[in-house]
């Protein structure tokens, strides 16, 4: 790989408010320690579609049980960032990935990573709402099931491992969990595609919350929704950082500001331009990039 | 002029009735026009008809109209059916008025039909001329623009080259030199007649001198029936017969078009209504050319394809039950939104329950009377070129005996109704560690009796002479069906056992893990030792009666017992989830006595053992006699022979084909769109495999009797007819199966991979049960064009005119404990099959074959209507099960 590797990215000489450059910023965020432990540690992480380098050299490390955004203009590279902590950008053949994420100390990218346990540990809301057209219970126990975690059907009775009693409790768990269980307790049956998207998004985060993850990437979870259903899924997403890591990315600010404990800023051109405590970014960042796009007068 | 702007007084000046309801008149003559020659054109009335013959049948034709548009387009006038186009309503109105039009000119002028179609046309023309005219002056408020524009002009310009070649060609004679004149002068003048004047003449004019002249020269005979051109540069020749229709065809679109056009007032709108008119007649032409062949079939082959049809009535009560299941899910649909005229649609729905219910009410009737009740008729067959009167009936007996076939195929059908909304119950579980270890006794039971019956089969029944192993068998027959017995009975009793303590609700909603104990052990258990009976060479029986068939029919009556309760417990029901809940028990507990009655048939079509109880019996040969269906083909004579051998030979090549294309053809479009990088490869197999669905059907034919019959059997046989049509089906369940599942959303597959499940599981639970439809699709499309498939057929599965035996197919599978275990006899032989049967019984010519070829044929298009019928149902099915409906 290191052969067809682009030569080192020309350096920026952007200037901030204390006149350092934007490598000088770098240096100081890239101390950004926090209590505990990190979750996820991501190490020169870069990542190329074909030609076209996606992600150029971002090192972060994030906090467990608590929720950490990722904010930037379109197209620079937070989405393309977040798929790679659960390696869902393995499914784009044109994608070329560089660099290490490592979950508890643990090498994702290992090749004896196993990609089922990473996904366990690891689950996955997407922008727009994606249940599967199945029932309601049939699309929170659909992981647990293709996991062999839970066992119906005519062998399971067979050998007295039918697990219909803990489906039943999972999926009630579950939807509680996603805030959902109040609205659907009595059609569980019926086909998801029939919910409101507000409720399919929430139905897709219960079946993320059924496999028992630990991390939950979100890809602007409420971009696709009206503002009732946003409030409840950011009520949700505060929630959840109780017991889960929650990493979240989103074009809203405001939300960015609301919810999350840290915030990264990528800018254009797949830079992880400043990471740091939310507050910190939002009033009183250390790049004048930054300054600029979370004010409003940039991106 | 439109309606769109009918209530905007100041785009809307002037107020001319007489003009609009006129035109929409002269459009519904021409929509009858079309539909006049369409019927003239397949025979159904000769051209030369007149007088009363072709009155009669304008007569006949009224009615249907006043039935069908007549009625719609009254009710849309008189607002009870919401039909808001005015024009729409004008021209239900105006196919009325002109319908009684010309039916009474048939009779009042006693022409013929080529002649009174001529008259329309000139009808037409004048009409549509005067509209122009009309508009030109100003008398009507209309928004033409300068000219009707290139496009009429070339337009009008071809028909005009057509016409005067003609007209030249008749008037001087085509060895002058001067006719190709008269043919370019022609096209002239109607091509500048189309241009140069304000497009409200330039688009009736030119259409109305094409379709006038067209008039006349069909009105006045000059065109006749009679009339024919033999030209000695071509070995055929034009008849009128053909030549009239397709004129008037021709012109009533050209009259449509023009008529529209000025009814909308021409400009943009009238350009509008104009095309959309004259597509629409498209459509319909599509429309009218599938129910004439079906119709036309039909008419020729009804007569004799029932000759001598008769039905015992309880027979009759068995197949109408499924009807009358549909019927009451007809009638208990919602009709659509409170309006004064929802009764009336209320009413429309209960329709097809009424006529259920009259027939259920005749049938009895029959049963009461103690009588057959016969239907008399007369038909013809051309029997040695001469016409032939054969006197036929058909009838419903009052006999008893219900045929075993007839009774699982409508046990079947009902079980599969009621079972497919059984949703919530799934999930109760077992309410207690005993239900739960019964649960698990009967699972393994009915494993273990599956598997000594396939130890029977293999060893024979009493195997290395021991016959202790015999009475084990008796021994497991005799529990097997004590137990289902008990099984079935559980339900009822549960919820009766419950209102001790609880309400009759409360309690039939907590026997829920009975009822699906009782039904699928039930059925399960009794169905195993069902077909255990026959291999073990034992049948039990209570008097006159098998065990087994005693059991299901009490069991059945358990199960409405059971129904009964549920059915009165929903009417206490307190909440909407409780109602809900025991609306689905009830439907299982139907499913149920549906699923023991199949068992009933099934086991006498097993055992072949008549059984009777309360006067009732359920035997192999039952009271439906349908000659043409039933028998095995007779030598052509004046009595009609049955075709049974070609009919089950169709149907199990089109299974056979099926079963072999399906899964293959599925696979490859898994694979080709899930796994392989799309690329030069799989571009490859795009191409080879639309290259396979164009290859003519006979080198697959050649291809089997050349390549895979020496292979196999080495003689013509029904496998080599279902491999081969196998193939020719392959190459189109690929291609819809590759568009159905790339069209499934890739949201779909990122959701299943980010919870960590591996493509293959991703693939057989969200993929193919999404792509279903669509594959479903395909197959109907397949299995229509292979179920009529001859050319191959020929080649590989052998004409044969006098099959007298069917193929047994299920019947003929013999099994052995030694290689290769299995074998099937009939698949190896010959067989008879519908195509082929009509292409011989043609071929062979001889006397009353015609009438037989139509017959067979009617037969066919009904197996294959069957067939999307069953394919179209399956499909449904799917789009509800993924869509929310």
């Amino acid at each position: 790989m290191t052969d067809t590797e682009p030569a080192s990215t020309a350096s920026q000489t952007t200037t901030t408010t204390a006149g350092e450059t934007d490598e000088e910023v770098r240096a100081e965020w890239t101390d950004y320690r926090f209590d505990g432990q990190a979750k996820l540690s991501v190490e020169n992480l870069n990542v190329w579609y074909g030609d076209d380098h996606a992600i150029k050299d971002v090192s972060m490390d994030i906090p467990e049980n608590s929720v950490t955004a990722l904010i930037g203009p379109s197209g620079c590279g937070k989405s393309t960032f977040l798929r790679c902590l659960n390696r869902m950008n393995d499914r784009i053949k044109a994608a070329r990935i560089d660099g290490s994420v490592e979950l508890d100390g643990m090498e994702i990218y290992d090749s004896n990573a196993n990609l089922v346990e990473l996904r366990k540990r690891v689950g996955m809301v997407f922008q727009s709402p994606n249940p599967f057209p199945k029932s309601i219970r049939d699309n929170i126990s659909y992981g647990p099931r293709k996991h062999g975690d839970i066992n119906k059907g005519l062998l399971a009775r067979l050998f007295g491992r039918d697990d219909t009693a803990e489906e039943t409790e999972l999926v009630e768990r579950s939807l509680k969990q996603a805030a959902l269980w109040d609205e659907v307790s009595d059609r569980l049956d019926d086909n998801a595609l029939g919910l409101s998207g507000g409720q399919q998004q929430r139905l897709c985060i219960a079946r993320a919350l059924a496999t028992d993850p630990e991390v939950i990437l979100m890809d602007e979870p409420a971009s696709a929704l009206d503002p009732i259903a946003t409030s409840k899924i950011e009520d949700l997403v505060t929630e959840l950082a109780e017991d889960y890591t929650v990493v979240i990315v989103t074009h809203n600010m405001q939300q960015a500001a609301r919810i999350s404990d840290q915030t990264a800023v990528f800018l254009t051109g797949g830079e992880l331009v400043e990471y740091d405590d939310t507050d910190k970014i939002f009033e009183n960042p250390a790049s004048q990039r930054v300054e600029d796009y979370v004010t409003g007068k940039f991106g | 002029m439109s309606d769109a702007y009918a209530n905007e007084n100041t785009l809307v000046s002037t107020e001319s009735d007489v003009y609009d309801r006129g035109l929409d008149a002269v459009i519904s003559l021409t929509v009858l026009g079309f539909a006049l020659s369409m019927v003239a054109l397949v025979d159904v009335v000769p051209l030369d008809a007149s007088g009363s013959a072709l009155g009669g049948f304008f007569l006949a034709l009224l009615a249907v109209t006043v039935g069908g548009v007549g009625v719609a387009g009254l009710a849309s006038w008189l607002n009870v059916v919401p039909v808001t186009s005015q024009r729409v309503r004008g021209i239900g109105l105006g196919l009325l008025v002109t319908s009684v039009g010309v039916t009474v000119l048939a009779y009042g002028l006693g022409v013929t039909l080529a002649t009174l179609l001529g008259l329309v046309l000139v009808f037409e023309a004048a009409a549509v001329a005067a509209a122009g005219v009309v508009s030109r002056v100003g008398l009507v408020d209309t928004g033409p623009d300068m000219s009707a524009g290139l496009l009429a002009g070339g337009a009008f310009g071809v028909i005009g080259l057509a016409i005067g070649a003609a007209l030249g060609g008749g008037l001087v004679g085509f060895q002058s030199l001067l006719w190709p004149v008269v043919s370019l002068a022609t096209a002239g003048v109607l091509a500048v007649l189309a241009i140069v004047p304000r497009e409200d003449l330039g688009s009736t004019l030119p259409a109305a001198l094409v379709v006038g002249t067209l008039g006349v020269v069909i009105a006045t005979s000059v065109l006749g029936p009679g009339w024919q051109w033999n030209p000695q540069t071509l070995s055929g020749g034009f008849t009128g017969g053909a030549v009239i229709p397709v004129f008037v065809l021709f012109s009533s679109v050209l009259a449509a078009w023009s008529a529209a056009k000025a009814r909308a007032g021409f400009g943009a709108q009238g350009r509008e209504y104009g095309a959309f008119l004259v597509i629409n007649l498209n459509a319909l032409l599509m429309l009218a050319v599938m129910a004439t062949i079906v119709v036309f079939v039909t008419v020729k082959g009804i007569a004799y394809s029932v000759h001598g049809l008769s039905i015992g009535a309880v027979a009759a009560m068995v197949l109408l039950a499924p009807l009358f299941v549909g019927a009451v899910q007809f009638a208990r649909s919602p009709a659509g939104p409170d309006e004064w005229h929802a009764g009336a649609r209320q009413g429309l729905r209960v329709l097809p329950l009424a006529v259920v219910g009259a027939a259920g009410a005749f049938l009895v009737g029959v049963l009461a009377l103690g009588e057959p009740v016969y239907y008399a008729f007369d038909y013809t067959v051309l029997e040695n070129r001469v016409e032939n009167q054969l006197r036929t009936a058909v009838a419903v007996t009052n006999e008893t005996t219900v045929g075993s076939l007839l009774l699982v195929l409508a046990g079947f059908v009902l079980f599969v109704y009621f079972f497919r909304k059984y949703g919530t119950l799934r999930n109760v579980g077992t309410a207690s560690d005993r239900l739960a270890l019964v649960r698990q006794a009967v699972t393994m039971a009915v494993l273990a009796i599956a598997a000594l019956t396939f130890v029977f089969l293999l060893v024979g029944p009493v195997p290395f002479g021991i016959t202790p192993l015999w009475y084990a068998g008796l021994a497991v027959i005799d529990l097997g069906t004590v137990a289902a017995l008990a099984l079935a009975a559980l339900p009822a009793l549960g919820v009766l056992a419950g209102t001790r303590e609880a309400s009759l609700a409360d309690s039939a909603q907590d026997s829920a893990p009975l009822f699906t104990l009782g039904v699928f052990g039930g059925l399960g258990l009794l169905t195993v030792t069902l077909f255990l009976q026959p291999v073990a060479q034992v049948a039990p029986s209570v008097g006159p009666v098998n065990l087994v068939t005693l059991v299901a029919m009490v069991a059945t009556a358990a199960m409405l017992a059971a129904a009964a309760l549920v059915a009165v417990a929903g009417r206490s029901a307190d909440t909407r989830i409780q109602r809900r809940f025991l609306a689905e028990e009830l439907r299982l507990a139907l499913a149920g006595a549906a699923g023991f009655l199949t068992l009933v048939g099934l086991h006498v079509a097993v055992t072949g053992i008549p059984q009777f109880l309360l006067g009732l019996s359920v035997a192999n040969a039952g009271t439906l006699s349908w000659p043409m269906v039933q028998q095995a083909y007779i030598p052509l004579g004046t009595a009609p022979g049955g075709i049974m051998p070609a009919i089950v030979g169709t149907v199990w090549l089109v299974v056979g084909a099926t079963l072999f294309a399906v899964p293959l053809g599925l696979g490859a479009a898994v694979f080709l769109t899930e796994y392989a990088e799309q690329g030069r490869f799989t571009a490859l197999v795009e191409v080879a495999t639309n290259a396979l669905w164009s290859t003519p059907s006979i080198v697959f034919g050649l291809f089997g009797a050349v390549f895979l019959i020496p292979r196999i059997g080495g003689d013509e046989s029904l496998l080599a007819g279902m491999l081969v049509l196998g193939f020719m089906l392959l190459p189109l369940v690929l291609i819809t199966s590759r568009e159905a599942i790339k069209s499934v959303p890739d949201e779909y597959r990122d959701a299943s991979a980010a919870l960590g499940v591996s493509r293959w599981e991703t693939i057989r639970s969200v993929v193919v049960p999404a792509a279903m439809p669509g594959v479903i699709t395909g197959v109907i499309l397949g299995v229509g064009r292979i179920a009529g498939e001859t050319a191959p057929l020929i080649l590989v599965l052998g004409s044969t005119l006098n099959a007298t035996e069917a193929a047994d197919v299920i019947g003929g599978f013999r099994f052995m404990a030694e290689p290769p275990f299995v074998a099937n006899e009939a698949l190896l032989s010959t067989s008879a099959s519908l195509p082929t049967q009509v292409w011989a019984v043609i071929a062979a010519g001889v006397s009353g074959s015609p009438s037989m070829g139509w017959a067979t044929a009617f037969i066919l298009l009904m197996v294959v209507l069957t067939f999307y019928a069953v394919g179209i149902v399956a499909r449904t099915y799917f789009r509800r099960k993924l869509n929310y409906e």
